[in-house]
């Protein structure tokens, strides 16, 4: 099974973009969805994404308060676990 | 500040109450944004590198520069002597030589427009978004619309459904901003005065949460982008203006 980064990664390529592009974060995830440029209201959006996609807890606000993809990750599998 | 030759990528845009609100055009333009660079301090420029995308580092460098020129002017201090802090909530305020100031203010941006706000005391915001054909907003509406914006939303079809969830958007973030605490305040949690959601430019709002301040909210929306600022209609004493 993928794990928590790898599914992380490929739910940002399909579900967030800027300026039409796809989000190309890095492969370590160490960048914020914030300096990815993602706007408020996909943060709204994503974070729904999320909930529905690991069935953990995440309002919008935390998701933008993550400092980088990798934390978020690594807060999603802390819940799974 | 401003240099003749290159020119603003700023204008007024309206008054509303003690606020102006300026419109800042966000498109590419090679003068602009080397200028624009140019303004910006050692700690904006690591911050401008860190956007992965080359739109969303002029978007902020073309605002934070605007946003410069705006507050130096109001508050007669040159760019050095201007700083920015950060509230708890992540909200900037301004200091001149270190020490922070009054002045209220808020920025927004998306796509090729950015909008800032500034009144001398009073917390504010501003939001501008342009209207995309999103293929979303109906699952987006249980998180942002409250009951009775999402009974209208349904009733709606087309462009209109799509004009209808960005002006409430616009007019919830900008009251959310000028609250200041981010989305801990919950967008489906209030709705917009009934007024301004049957097409009134301009209405009074009290969150359920929080009846005893009264804020005036503002449909800034054009043809080309759906915008808003909110206001404190009476400004607390005992704070800062911009936490």
């Amino acid at each position: 099974m993928a794990s928590t980064e790898d599914r992380l990664r490929t739910l940002v390529a399909e579900n967030l973009e800027v300026d039409g592009q796809p989000v190309n974060v890095p492969a370590d995830l160490n960048v914020s969805l914030t300096d990815a440029g993602v706007p408020s209201m996909d943060f709204v959006a994503f974070a729904k994404v999320i909930v529905r996609e690991f069935d953990v807890p995440l309002t919008p606000d935390e998701c933008a308060d993550f400092s980088t993809l990798k934390d978020l990750a690594a807060y999603i599998d802390s819940q799974a676990a | 500040m401003c240099s003749s030759a290159v020119g603003r990528w700023w204008r007024p845009f309206g008054i509303v109450g003690e606020a102006t609100v300026f419109h800042v055009d966000l498109a590419p333009h090679a003068a602009h944004e080397a200028r624009a660079s140019e303004w910006l301090n050692a700690e904006e420029r690591v911050r401008s590198d860190r956007y992965l995308h080359a739109g969303s580092r002029r978007r902020f460098t073309l605002c934070r520069a605007a946003l410069r020129a705006v507050l130096c002017s109001r508050l007669a201090c040159s760019g050095q002597q201007l700083t920015f802090g950060t509230s708890s909530y992540g909200k900037p305020f301004a200091r001149v030589d270190e020490m922070p100031n009054r002045i209220s203010f808020n920025v927004s941006h998306g796509g090729s427009h950015g909008l800032i706000a500034v009144a001398p005391h009073g917390r504010l915001g501003v939001d501008i978004e342009e209207r995309s054909t999103r293929d979303d907003l109906s699952s987006l509406t249980d998180a942002v619309l409250g009951p009775s914006e999402e009974r209208e939303f349904a009733l709606l079809r087309g462009y209109r459904r799509t004009h209808f969830f960005f002006r409430m958007w616009t007019l919830k973030e900008a009251l959310i901003k000028a609250l200041g605490v981010g989305f801990s305040q919950d967008p489906a949690k209030f709705e917009v005065p009934l007024a301004v959601r049957r097409g009134a430019k301009t209405g009074m709002h009290r969150f359920p949460n929080l009846p005893q301040t009264e804020w005036r909210v503002d449909d800034l929306g054009t043809g080309d982008f759906a915008a808003a600022v909110a206001i404190e209609a009476s400004p607390r004493r005992s704070q800062m203006s911009s936490e």
